[in-house]
C-alpha cells in the first residue's frame, strides 16, 4: 500500500507544553485514552488543557464527572490555572454530573446517558473523570468488559477523542480491561525522594505513531502541567554533518594547541582544581566567539550573572554590552526543586531563543549540586542527552568541571562524565622551584590532531596566557611534583597528536 | 450580613425577566420559582443532584436569616423549592414582601456561585440559561455591575 492510500491521522495539540513532542506531534483523533495515576498527580488539569485547547463551539467537549471531586470545586481551582477560559463554558466546554444515575442505576444506564448526551452535542472531546468510580461497582468482569468495548466504540464512532481519568495501581495493567482497549495510556507518577517531589509522565501505550519512550519530568505550574521531553524537543531535528570548522578560544597557542581551535559542534571539558583558571578560560571561549558573530550562553551555578559579568570586565572583556544587543545570555540556575530536565530546558530555551552557537557550562560540579538530591541519580544521563541534543545541531559545548587536585593521581573527571565529551583540556598546579605554578594539557581531541605538550600558564589581567615553550627540563609533569631534568626547555613548534583516544 | 448588593441587582433583573416572561405562559408560576427552577436545571447538570442540594440548601439558610418569611419554604430530595408558592402568587416585584424574599434567596444562590467559581464563570453559565439582554448593565435598576 502505498504512502497515499494510507489513512491520515490527524493529530490534535494536547494544549500541555512539551507534551505534543513526546506523543509524537500531538494526540491521534478519535482516539479513547487512558489518564492514569494517584491522586493530585495532575490528571484532570491534564485533561482540562486537552480540553480547553481543541473546544469549539461546533464541536464541543463533554466532561462527564462522577463521584470523585465535585464539579464547582474542581472548576473552582481550575480557573486559577492560566489556560481556564471561562468564556468557554457552558458553550464549548459543558460539565455533566453523571453522580446520580451511577450510584442509582446500572452500567447500561451509563452508557445509555452518555450516548443521549453525546448524540445531542456532537462533541469533539469527552472527558470521564473518574472513570474509576464509574465502574466501582460492576456485576461482572463481562459487565465491564462489555460496557468499555461499547463505549470506545460509541465515542470512535462519533468521532470523539476521549479521555477516561482514573487511580489506578500499576498492578492493575495486566488484568484490566480498560488497558487493553485504550489506544492511549498516559501514565502520571509521583513521588517523594528526600525533600522534593518528582514527577514523571509515561506514554506507556500509543497507538498510531512514534512516543518518546521512558519518563518524562513534568511539572504544575500556574500554567497547568508542563512537560519535560527526555529529548528535549530535539528528536525531529536532523544532526548536523560533523564540522571541520575549528572555533578560536583567543588564545593563539591554546588553539595552537588544540590543532587550530575547537571543532565546531564538540564537546569540551575543561577540568582543573579550584583556582586552575577553569572560568576564565570559559570566558575566554565565550568573549571570542561574540568577537567573531557567534552568540552565546553561559550558564553559571556558582556565582550570579552581574558578578560573572564584572569578572569578565576585570579580564578586559565586555559581556555587558553583547548581553544588552542579545548575543549572549548569562543563565543563574539555581534550581533547587526542578528536575535536571527542566533546568536542561531552561538551557536549550536560551540557546534556541538567540540561536547561540557556543554554549558554556560553569560548572558540572555546581550545576549537579543546585539539583535537590533527588534528580541527581539522573544527572548524567540527562547532561548525555542534552551535550548529543545540542551538538547534534551545532551548538559547541565547553564544561567545566572541578577535579580533586593529588599529587599521586592525574583524573580526568571525578565527575565520570568524560565519556560524552569530545575534548579534554586539563589545568593542574605543579610544584616547581618553590613555586605552585600552572600546567595545561590537552588529553583528548576526538578526530583531529592535538598537541601532546605540557604547557605552563599563567592567569593574568589578559585571562589566560600560555607561556614559553613546551617543558622540557622536568620530568613526571603531570603528578604535580617533577623532578628537574638538565634539558632546556623546548624551542620546538608544539607536536601534534594523531587524535588517538585516551581511555578515560 | 445581608445579600451583596450587585447580587441583589441581578437577582433582580432575572425575576423581573421571568414576571415579563411568566405573563404568556400556562400554569402560572411565580417569578422566583421560574429562575430557581432554570437555576436547578442549568446547574444540576454538571455539579449533580446532591451538588445543587447542597448549594440551595445553604442559599436557603441564608435568606431566610434575612427574610425569615421564607421560612415556609423548604427543598425536596431533588433540590425543587416547594413551599414558596403559598406566600409568593402574584408578585409586583417592587412592592411585595414575599418578592423580596424571592430576590434574597436568588441573590443567596448566585453569591455562593459567585463565591466558589468566581463572576465571569457564574454569568458564562446564566448566559446560557438566559438572553444577553439580562445581563445588560442598562438594565440594571441600581445602574451598577453584577
Amino acid at each position: 500500500m502505498s504512502t497515499q492510500d494510507k489513512v491520515k491521522i490527524n493529530k490534535l495539540r494536547t494544549g500541555v507544553p512539551g507534551l505534543d513532542e513526546i506523543v509524537g506531534g500531538g494526540l491521534p483523533e478519535f482516539s479513547f485514552n487512558i489518564i492514569a495515576g494517584a491522586p493530585g498527580s495532575g490528571k484532570t488539569t491534564l485533561a482540562h488543557q486537552f480540553v480547553f485547547a481543541n473546544a469549539t463551539a461546533e464541536r464541543p467537549a463533554l466532561y462527564f464527572t462522577v463521584l470523585g471531586e465535585s464539579a464547582i470545586k474542581m472548576l473552582r481551582y481550575q480557573q486559577q490555572y492560566t489556560f481556564f477560559d471561562p468564556a468557554m463554558l457552558p458553550g464549548s466546554i459543558r460539565f455533566i454530573n453523571l453522580s446520580q444515575v451511577v450510584l442509582e442505576k446500572d452500567l447500561g444506564a451509563v452508557l445509555e446517558q452518555i450516548t443521549k448526551e453525546v448524540e445531542k452535542a456532537n462533541p469533539a472531546v469527552v472527558v470521564v473523570d473518574s472513570f474509576r468510580t464509574m465502574v466501582r461497582k460492576p456485576e461482572s468482569d463481562m459487565d465491564l468488559q462489555s460496557f468499555i468495548q461499547r463505549l470506545a466504540l460509541f465515542l470512535a464512532s462519533w468521532q470523539a477523542t476521549t479521555f477516561l481519568i482514573g487511580e489506578y495501581d500499576e498492578e492493575e495493567l495486566r488484568d484490566n480491561p480498560i488497558f487493553t482497549v485504550a489506544d492511549g495510556l498516559f501514565w502520571l507518577r509521583q513521588t517523594a525522594e528526600r525533600n522534593s517531589i518528582v514527577r514523571k509522565l509515561q506514554i506507556i501505550k500509543l497507538r498510531g505513531q512514534d512516543s518518546v519512550p521512558g519518563l518524562h519530568t513534568f511539572r504544575i505550574t500556574d500554567a497547568g502541567v508542563q512537560a519535560f521531553s527526555r529529548t528535549f524537543g530535539l528528536t525531529a531535528r536532523k544532526r548536523n554533518p560533523p564540522s571541520d570548522r575549528r572555533l578560536s578560544f583567543g588564545i593563539a597557542e591554546l588553539d595552537k594547541m588544540l590543532g587550530g581551535g575547537v571543532r565546531e559542534g564538540d564537546s569540551v571539558l575543561v577540568a582543573g582544581s579550584s583556582g586552575t583558571g577553569k572560568s576564565v578560560l570559559a570566558t575566554q571561549f565565550i568573549a571570542e566567539g561574540i568577537r567573531q558573530g557567534e552568540p552565546g550562553i553561559v550558564a553559571v551555578f556558582e556565582e550570579r550573572p552581574q558578578a560573572y559579568a564584572e569578572r569578565a570586565a576585570s579580564l578586559g572583556l565586555d559581556l555587558e554590552t553583547p548581553q544588552k544587543d542579545g548575543k549572549l545570555t548569562i543563565l543563574y540556575l539555581r534550581p533547587l526543586d526542578l528536575s535536571v530536565d527542566e533546568t536542561m530546558h531552561s538551557i536549550l530555551d536560551a540557546v534556541q531563543k538567540i540561536g547561540a552557537k557556543r554554549l558554556v557550562i560553569d560548572s558540572l560540579a555546581g550545576f549537579e549540586m543546585a539539583l535537590s538530591p533527588g534528580f541527581r541519580a539522573d544527572f548524567r544521563e540527562s547532561l548525555y542527552r542534552m551535550i548529543f541534543a545540542l551538538t547534534g545541531i551545532g551548538v559547541t559545548i565547553l564544561s567545566t568541571v572541578e577535579v580533586d587536585e593529588s599529587f599521586t593521581e592525574f583524573p580526568f573527571s571525578t565527575y565520570s562524565i568524560s565519556f560524552l565529551t569530545d575534548d579534554i583540556v586539563r589545568l593542574r598546579y605543579v610544584s616547581i622551584d618553590g613555586q605552585l605554578r600552572k600546567i595545561m594539557v590537552v588529553i583528548k581531541m576526538r578526530g583531529g590532531n592535538h598537541a601532546k605538550d605540557i604547557r605552563e600558564y599563567e592567569i593574568t589581567d589578559k585571562g589566560v596566557v600560555i607561556l614559553g615553550k613546551r617543558l622540557t627540563n622536568y620530568q613526571g609533569l603531570i603528578s604535580g611534583i617533577p623532578v628537574h631534568s638538565d634539558r632546556p626547555d623546548s624551542t620546538e613548534e608544539p607536536s601534534l597528536d594523531t587524535g588517538i583516544e585516551h581511555k578515560t | 450580613m445581608t445579600a451583596a448588593p450587585g447580587m441583589r441587582d441581578l437577582a433582580h433583573r432575572l425575576l423581573t425577566y421571568e414576571a415579563g416572561a411568566g405573563k404568556n405562559s400556562e400554569p402560572i408560576e411565580s417569578p422566583t420559582l421560574r429562575v430557581y427552577e432554570k437555576l436547578r436545571r442549568s446547574l444540576g447538570e454538571f455539579v449533580g443532584v446532591a451538588g445543587f442540594y447542597s448549594l440551595a440548601s445553604r442559599a436557603l439558610a441564608l435568606a431566610t436569616r434575612e427574610a425569615p418569611s421564607l421560612n415556609v419554604a423548604q427543598l425536596s430530595g431533588d433540590g425543587a423549592l416547594q413551599g414558596l408558592g403559598e406566600i409568593e402568587t402574584q408578585i409586583d416585584m417592587n412592592k411585595d414582601r414575599a418578592g423580596e424574599g424571592g430576590i434574597i434567596l436568588i441573590a443567596r444562590l448566585l453569591g455562593l456561585l459567585r463565591i466558589f467559581l468566581g463572576e465571569a464563570l457564574t454569568l458564562s453559565l446564566l448566559r446560557n440559561a438566559w438572553p444577553g439582554e439580562v445581563f445588560d448593565d442598562r438594565n440594571s435598576v441600581h445602574g451598577r455591575k453584577a
